[in-house]
């Protein structure tokens, strides 16, 4: 038997498949952007809610609060892209805010020299870590966890139980309003160019990349992947510890459980971003975007004045709706039909 | 399950009327690739059919489809008297329709014993606990591996097995009965492609055992002469359509190319001698790694050394070593006369020494990531000035330069690796480090599953590199490509080195005869 080539492919209906394969993976992309525009619509049309959401005060907090989330998601998302998890981002923000607050506070010390030597100890807190997992290999998930619950602790035996505050004049920084924005969201913007860049458009956030694909295969493109995750603990450590000057600054003070308990809300960003922007990968915008859709459903719930347990449960839920979303929209596009082979070779 | 009388086959239920299969109007499609396009294809029982075509062709798709793996766009399959949609073919279906598939990676796990492995495919026995029945279920594993003439301990582990051993039981755990389902076709993807001739044959030799049973066998290589040798029909498929089906008698090697390339072949070019004696490159004294036990050996520039020997003989550890991965128990290695003390991936590829290493998947591949990132991922530096950002625009020039010039099909360079055929994935590796114009190249297993027009095109993609100044270390189980690609080969064989072949004496035969020595006789390693 000899068969035959038989070739047929109707150019218009093909042409159509393709228009539907792209409105789908823009779909996919802004599916969470999407949403965040239907709850605005909602929350601003809604009698209970519409007077005080759109206020700029509202706005104003939103954008300003969000911000010491979204900086501690994105210091995170540094060695979360190269495949390692890290709770003790969150007790490291807890560390430089109370850090901040003792040096600015009472010692009524430079604010600049303050912020400097918290940074500095994030990142010496991120080496200790990122050497332990990096260099002596011990499991990353364990070493976080344990080094969360311990600063937790040494945090509560410094403070004892009690807020430091800051000084006024450090306090007033996060209040500041540059053409009507509040500068924590200025600042929070400035990190995600800067963290973009750096992972996108970086030799060394390539190979971030890679390692985290493919760890065996980086070692043996002559990557020195020890040294580059060790880096990343570094810079995520001090990114994390930014996020505790913000943090500081924001509430006037630090204490011993505030930074702690940005873990999850963090968490819960940076799994939602990995839906959206880049779907299926842990990403700059897609963290950020995430922040916000957690953030404006609080506020918009809060004021339409559901109870306490719609939070986590909307919190929750649309986690798994958007993970659910994603994956199917990456599967359907999969199998859409474009044109034959136009290869290359 | 059955009881067994005698060999293997009482085993086998098979009806012969009732396993033919054939596949009518199959389509399959990717994002911007039509895979396969309206394939019509018989296969008969009692025969070996194999399936042939250049990378990216669909072979491993339309395997895929019938294991039930994948779904087509559009098809129907007929075995025997069933008839199935195969838009809607599934794992299970297939099972149950009697389709058994061995996939290219044999799907075996290396650090379970060999009873393990065979009870994944018939699930674990239980006792009344709920527990692992570990009794019965060696007890079970002796039983196949006896019905299928395979002699190993169901105790071994499986990463103690040579690959052809692994292929075999990887072949019995496909067939073994199970529930009522009886196997009627059994289809491979290149399950020879790692092995030397000599076991490939051994199973060859299983095959047209299980083909005289009457079980209906799809084969898919790249070895033309295993083809022309061992099979009954061969198809041909280009770029997803059916060039055409013959008995095996009617094909010649060079219709087969001709087929798959759609053109005439180049003349495969002889062994051309590369100038050498322009000092030595790389020296090794008393080498102890792995299971190498006093290893000397030099290396010229402009010269190519092929490394032949069985599975486990240290071939690979020779190169790891090299390359910094593993490190050396005693012995001297000096490259480009300097001695090197410490080693390491980054140090060696800062050396200039380049590794393609023997497991794609584990290694080397980064499947998730886009074409571009894995062609350039060691070279990075150079597309972004000293404090500046990466220029995408010059990346993006260079990677297409690259997929164009090893003739990698691929849709974009943007498209993850995973989306490329295994030998496309594999002229993506061979790429990424022959664009650094390295000093040394180590390769291990260079062109497996690369189909046999791209693999002289490597060949010569090496042999340019060598002749510019280079050398290269060549480690292969195709001795085929051995004596066609290197100026000399070395048999390593026990942890020595026990014959040096170059000129007259550099021959397949001689090569296997060396290298399997100990095995005629008996012993291994
Ligand atoms: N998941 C995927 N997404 C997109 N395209 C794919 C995917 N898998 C395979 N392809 C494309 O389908 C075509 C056929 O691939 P297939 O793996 O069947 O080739 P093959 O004949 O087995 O090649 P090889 O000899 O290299 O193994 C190729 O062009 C490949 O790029
Ligand atoms: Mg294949």
């Amino acid at each position: 038997m000899t068969a035959t080539r038989t070739h047929k492919a109707p150019s218009t209906q093909t042409g159509r498949l393709r228009a539907n394969g792209w409105a789908l993976r823009v779909l996919e992309r802004y599916a969470l952007v999407l949403l965040i525009i239907i709850m605005i619509i909602i929350f601003s049309t809604d009698p209970a809610s519409s007077r005080v959401f759109l206020s700029a005060p509202n706005i104003n907090s939103i954008l300003a609060n969000q911000s010491v989330t979204g900086i501690l998601s994105l210091a995170m998302l540094v060695t979360l892209v190269a495949g390692f998890f890290d709770l003790s981002a969150a007790a490291v923000t807890g560390v430089a805010s109370v850090i901040v607050a003792s040096f600015t506070g009472a010692h009524v010390g430079n604010p600049v020299l303050a912020v400097a030597i918290a940074i500095c100890v994030g990142a010496a807190i991120g080496a200790l870590t990122g050497f332990l997992i990096a260099k002596v290999r011990l499991d990353s998930f364990i070493i976080t966890l344990g080094l969360y619950i311990l600063l937790g602790g040494v945090l509560v035996w410094y403070t004892q139980g009690q807020t430091l505050p800051t000084g006024s004049s450090f306090s007033d920084i996060s209040s500041i309003k540059i053409f009507g924005i509040p500068s924590p969201f200025i600042l929070l913007i400035i990190v995600g160019i800067l963290v973009w860049l750096f992972l996108q458009h970086t030799p060394f956030g390539r190979y971030l990349e890679a390692i985290g694909s493919n760890s065996n295969a980086a070692r043996l493109v002559g990557i020195n992947v020890d040294r580059i995750v060790w880096l990343s603990f570094i810079l995520s450590g001090a990114l994390a510890a930014l996020a505790g000057c913000l943090l500081a600054s924001r509430n006037g003070g630090g204490d011993a459980t505030t930074g702690s308990s940005y873990l999850f809300p963090a968490f819960a960003a940076l799994f939602l971003g990995a839906t959206a922007i880049r779907p299926g990968r842990f990403n700059v915008w897609g963290t950020i975007i995430g922040v916000f859709f957690l953030a404006i459903a609080v506020s918009g719930l809060t004021l339409i004045g559901a109870s306490t347990w719609v939070q986590p449960v909307f919190n929750g839920a649309s986690l798994v709706l958007a993970v659910i979303l994603s994956t199917f929209a990456a599967r359907a596009r999969s199998r859409r039909v474009v044109r034959p082979a136009d290869t290359k070779s | 399950m059955q009881k067994t009388e005698g060999g293997a086959v009482s085993r086998l239920p098979v009806d012969r009327l009732q396993s033919s299969l054939s596949i009518r109007g199959l389509t399959k499609t990717y994002p911007g690739t039509r895979a396969l396009d309206h394939i019509d294809l018989n296969f008969a029982a009692g025969r070996i059919h194999a399936v042939v075509g250049g990378n990216g062709s669909g072979k491993s798709t339309l395997i895929k489809i019938l294991a039930g793996v994948l779904r087509a766009d559009t098809g129907a399959l007929t075995i025997g008297t069933d008839e199935f949609d195969l838009s809607g073919f599934d794992a299970a279906s297939s099972r149950n329709a009697g389709v058994r598939v061995v996939h290219q990676d044999l799907g075996v796990f290396p650090i379970l014993s060999v009873a393990e492995n065979i009870a994944l495919g018939s699930g674990y026995p239980t006792t009344a606990l709920g527990l692992v029945g570990w009794r019965s279920l060696r007890k079970r594993a002796a039983t196949v591996l006896d019905s299928f003439q395979i002699d190993v301990d169901p105790g071994t582990p499986m990463q103690s097995l040579r690959l052809a051993v692994q292929t075999r039981i990887a072949i019995a755990r496909a067939l073994q009965s199970q529930d009522n389902a009886s196997s009627k076709v059994l289809v491979l993807d290149e399950p020879t492609a790692a092995l030397p001739t000599h076991e490939a044959n051994e199973l060859l030799g299983t095959l047209r055992g299980f083909a005289d049973m009457g079980l209906t066998i799809i084969y898919v290589s790249h070895r033309l002469d295993e083809i022309l040798d061992h099979t009954d029909d061969a198809s041909v498929i280009r770029d997803g359509s059916l060039v055409g089906t013959e008995t095996t008698p009617s094909w010649t090697e060079e219709k087969l190319i001709s087929a798959m390339i759609g053109k005439a072949p180049i003349a495969r070019k002889p062994r051309a001698q590369t100038q050498m004696n322009r000092g030595n490159l790389l020296e090794i004294r008393g080498l102890e790694t792995g299971p190498l036990k006093h290893l000397d050996l030099t290396v010229a520039k402009g010269e190519i050394v092929g490394i032949a020997g069985l599975t486990g003989s240290g071939r690979s550890s020779l190169l790891r070593t090299i390359f910094g991965v593993t490190k050396p128990a005693g012995g001297q290695i000096s490259f480009d006369g300097q001695k090197i003390h410490a080693n390491s991936p980054e140090r060696a590829a800062n050396r200039g020494i380049a590794m393609v290493p023997e497991n794609r998947a584990v290694e080397a591949a980064f499947a998730d990531l886009p074409i571009r990132d894995n062609l350039l991922i060691t070279r990075l530096p150079e597309f972004a000035p000293p404090g500046r950002i990466l220029r995408a625009g010059l990346i993006e020039k260079e990677a297409s330069a690259l997929v164009a010039r090893f003739a990698i099909k691929a849709v974009s360079t943007a498209s993850t690796l995973s989306t490329l055929s295994g030998g496309n994935q594999q002229k993506v590796i061979m790429a990424r480090w022959l664009s650094r114009e390295p000093k040394l190249l180590l390769l291990d297993e260079p062109t497996q599953g690369v189909d046999i027009n791209s693999r002289n095109e490597i060949h010569e993609q090496i042999r340019e590199a060598v002749n510019g100044g280079a050398a290269a270390i060549v480690v292969s189980s195709d001795f085929d490509e051995l004596a066609l690609l290197a100026d000399r080969v070395l048999v390593i064989r026990g942890g020595h080195v026990r014959a040096e072949l170059a000129e007259q004496d550099l021959t397949v035969e001689r090569i296997t005869q060396l290298a399997t020595f100990d095995e005629q006789s008996g012993t291994r390693k």
